[in-house]
């Protein structure tokens, strides 16, 4: 492990699952209340899922120019070749040949059915080569001011308090579920169960809010009404857990399609997958993941695409930054700038956006690609076309955004 | 009988410049009446608490073994095992001081300095850090942000030693301003340049925080900044940007929004308090305002507060308690640990520690830690007692009818009725 391994899901996962037994002793599925009377949903109601990509993924060998020179000479004996990517995606307005990884088969798909877009050379102003700086800064939505609150916290700001709006599938806050007044909620893949016995009866009595509360007491009550309508909600809906041989991100967004068939009310989900870090031996890692990133996106919208909701659902993968142009000498690559964005789904108007930065030399911004699209272009889109909110208040005035998601049928 | 709003008060007192009563001290405080207990909670004395305080060596982990695969993996383990080790000390110190203003005080310049160990890596640096910052947290703030400019894992968190004359970079001096001393419009983005071109050539060991000046990375020629034109190095602009009336107001603003509110402004009058930039002044002046006895000032505890208030009263010492309890990784799962704030920004308050997430994990966290805690306070007292002993125990100032009615059920069962007290929402908020 070096130090640039270190992100939140690392630290908790290291911080060791030492207290998961005791808190098993503690919670049961198996207590299971009532399902609570929860408005569903209407079929027809956009949703949105955002894929954080933890580690800064390698957009150079995800969306591949294997034809060009400049990748192969600053690449060697890690670039791929024809034979190890997917057939021509073709090329953007600039006229660089691209295909996916060859472990990208599903991406292919969704593709060929004109339903993946693929945002080309994607950052922000002057982009910050920290993760920690970067995530920050994609997750809050603010390249240039550093503020505390998330961009979908901000969403959510300004609607009424709703603990299903938005929810996370993980045991800690994301940052960027959290607003300035408002929290989306977070829930672990093994769901949020309800103490055993006279525990569970007796603290749901902290539920009911007391005329002898201050504010602060009463939202206090009012976070443990949430924990038990959603636990009521979503214990039912979660009683098959995945299977734990699925990778990481296939589990998160089991859960997920799960949620979206139950008719949950959850306008955006937020999910995750770590391990995009390559500063060494990249290859290897590398095509793993983002397999799995194709495989998970393409089984779940497969899976709500069986359902009334197939056309509601609009998935976001992003990472905090893409990879230095040169390879370093351990076969990795060091922090880097743009990479793409993808958005898949029925609703998503497929193909290229932005441009694929050049790997030629004289183009580069000390060895690192350059900027031609800000990611706040795709989270407007997200916003007014998906979550039909008006992007502007939430990304501080902020209005420029691309015709990533076609016009209800 | 005690009026309620003296009650409300000294829970304050305890609560937000201590970290919670120890058994039978907020009884014993109340007695006292008010000016005494305040006296004795912003004290300073010799903290025979922490005679039982065990500090583990952070020693300096010097560079990674290169080329030498079994030495590195051993040299990381040892890094996160020392970053694990420094959080639960400070957790122990918290618990365990007598006198616990010291560290309350140390824990909020820590929010507002916010540094976090996940980019610096290294505990020593950390634990350098937070050894300035509890030198400096009640003395002047002229010299506490003198200090902190030059600390090497501040430098190190903003990417100070990349800042080189001849290619600045602003993060530090821009947070310096923003975050630390003056708040956002009191300086233009042109000051920021500048204040960088004065911040720049100090260099960070990043194992040892050990910082070092290079007078050939340094930009030796006049700036300006705030209105000042000259050859800047870190003091001298420290001091400058301290100097700016600017500074009391937003130094009186960040303590009043921590210890009293962050809904309501704190009086004009606050930052008069702050002249002289003597920061005992200002807290003493806080803990004085007639605010504190007021209902409308509630706050939220955060995650760490919580722990620390409820490991005081169950007399448990984080370190000591055995891996299966599963501290670092419930206290890291409601959101806070302690050298790991989410951004320079630092923690978050109020509303964002009351979620529905937060509370398996504290709800659980509560369980593990009564298994060990000493009830005495509850098996001591006759059954009709026990509920209102519970408040007393935890400084709690009141609890509502609904809370009683529920801790009414337990009263046969003293370790549930001490874990529904910890998670009830009267001890989740200082009311």
């Amino acid at each position: 492990m070096s130090p640039c391994d270190f992100n939140r899901r690392q630290f908790l996962k290291y911080t060791g699952a030492a207290g998961a037994a005791t808190m098993a002793a503690t919670f049961s599925m198996d207590d299971v209340a009532q399902a609570a009377s929860v408005t569903p949903l209407p079929v027809g109601t956009p949703i949105l899922v955002i894929v954080t990509l933890y580690g800064g993924n390698d957009g150079l060998n995800t969306v591949v120019p294997y034809l060009d020179p400049d990748y192969l000479s600053n690449r060697p004996g890690m670039s791929l070749d024809a034979s190890q990517v997917l057939p021509d995606l073709g090329s953007g307005s600039d006229n660089i040949v691209l295909a996916l990884n060859g472990t990208m088969t599903g991406f292919q798909s969704l593709w060929a059915a004109n339903k993946l877009a693929i945002v080309l050379g994607t950052s922000y102003p002057n982009p910050n080569l920290s993760h920690f700086s970067s995530m920050a800064i994609w997750q809050t939505g603010s390249p240039v001011e550093e503020i505390s609150s998330g961009w979908i916290g901000r969403y959510l700001d300004g609607l009424p308090h709703d603990p299903f709006r938005a929810i996370g599938i993980d045991s800690t806050l994301t940052p960027l579920l959290a607003g300035n007044n408002r929290v989306g909620s977070m829930v672990p893949i093994s769901g949020l169960q309800v103490p055993y016995g006279s525990l569970g009866t007796q603290l749901k009595l902290f539920a009911k809010s007391s005329h002898q509360d201050a504010a602060l007491v009463a939202d206090a009550a009012g976070s443990i009404a949430d924990f038990y309508a959603l636990s009521s909600t979503l214990t039912p809906v979660l009683k098959n857990a995945p299977p734990t041989s699925a990778s990481p991100l296939a589990q998160q967004l089991d859960v997920v399609a799960n949620m979206i068939t139950a008719n949950v009310p959850t306008r955006v989900y937020s999910v995750s997958l770590s391990g995009f870090d390559t500063h060494a031996d990249e290859l290897s890692q590398q095509n793993v993941l983002v397999g799995q990133l194709s495989d998970a996106v393409t089984a779940f919208l497969t899976q709500v695409g069986t359902t009334p909701r197939a056309n509601d659902v609009v998935v976001m993968v992003y990472s905090e930054f893409g990879r230095r142009v040169a390879a370093n000498g351990g076969q990795g690559t060091d922090h880097g700038t743009s990479a793409p964005v993808f958005v898949a789904g029925n609703r998503v108007a497929g193909g290229f956006y932005g441009e694929q930065p050049s790997l030629a030399t004289a183009d580069l911004n000390q060895g690192d690609l350059l900027v031609h699209v800000d990611f706040r272009e795709v989270y407007a889109s997200m916003l007014e076309d998906v979550l039909g909110t008006d992007a502007g208040k939430i990304l501080n005035n902020w209005s420029k955004k691309l015709p990533l998601i076609k016009a209800a049928a | 009988m005690t009026a309620a709003s003296d009650r409300l008060e000294l829970s304050r007192l305890v609560h937000r410049f201590g970290f919670g009563p120890k058994p039978g001290e907020y009884l014993q405080l109340l007695a006292g009446g008010i000016p005494q207990a305040r006296a004795k909670v912003l004290a300073r004395r010799f903290d025979h608490g922490l005679n039982a305080l065990v500090t583990p060596p952070f020693p300096n982990m010097g560079q990674m073994p290169i080329h030498n695969p079994t030495a590195n993996a051993a040299y990381w383990q040892e890094v996160y095992t020392q970053s694990l080790s420094l959080s639960v000390w400070w957790l122990d110190r918290m618990v365990l001081a007598d006198y616990p203003f010291i560290e309350r005080m140390t824990w909020f310049w820590h929010g507002h300095w916010a540094t976090s160990i996940n980019k610096v890596t290294y505990a020593l640096p950390m634990k350098i850090q937070n050894e300035t910052l509890r030198t400096h947290a009640l003395g002047n703030f002229v010299d506490m942000s003198r200090a902190m400019v030059k600390d090497g894992a501040l430098i190190y968190w903003l990417d100070g030693e990349q800042n080189v004359a001849y290619s600045p970079n602003e993060n530090l001096g821009r947070e310096f301003m923003e975050l630390f001393t003056l708040g956002v419009g009191n300086y233009s983005q042109t000051d920021v340049h500048q204040a960088a071109l004065g911040l720049s050539g100090y260099n960070v060991d990043q194992p040892s925080g050990t910082v070092t000046f290079d007078p050939k990375n340094h930009d030796n020629t006049p700036v300006s900044v705030l209105g000042k034109r000259q050859v800047f190095h870190a003091d001298s602009l420290s001091d400058w940007i301290v100097s700016r009336p600017e500074n009391a107001k937003f130094i009186a603003r960040r303590l009043w929004f921590r210890f009293i509110s962050t809904t309501v402004e704190p009086p004009a009058s606050l930052a008069k308090v702050f002249e002289q930039r003597d920061i005992s002044l200002l807290i003493n002046a806080i803990a004085r305002n007639p605010a504190m006895r007021r209902p409308q000032y509630s706050q939220a505890k955060s995650p760490v507060e919580w722990f620390v208030s409820a490991s005081r009263a169950l007399r448990v010492t984080p370190s000591r308690l055995p891996e299966s309890v599963g501290l670092t990784w419930l206290l890291s799962s409601m959101g806070q640990f302690p050298f790991n704030p989410p951004s320079v920004g630092g923690w978050p308050y109020d509303e964002a520690w009351l979620t529905a997430a937060a509370i398996p994990y504290r709800v659980g966290l509560a369980n593990n830690l009564v298994q060990y805690g000493d009830l005495a306070p509850l098996t001591s007292v006759p059954k009709s007692k026990i509920v209102q002993a519970a408040a007393d125990w935890l400084g709690v100032a009141q609890w509502s009818t609904r809370t009683e009615r529920a801790l009414n059920q337990s009263v046969s069962d003293p370790k549930q009725l001490a874990l529904l007290a910890l998670n009830a929402p009267e001890y989740l908020v200082n009311a």
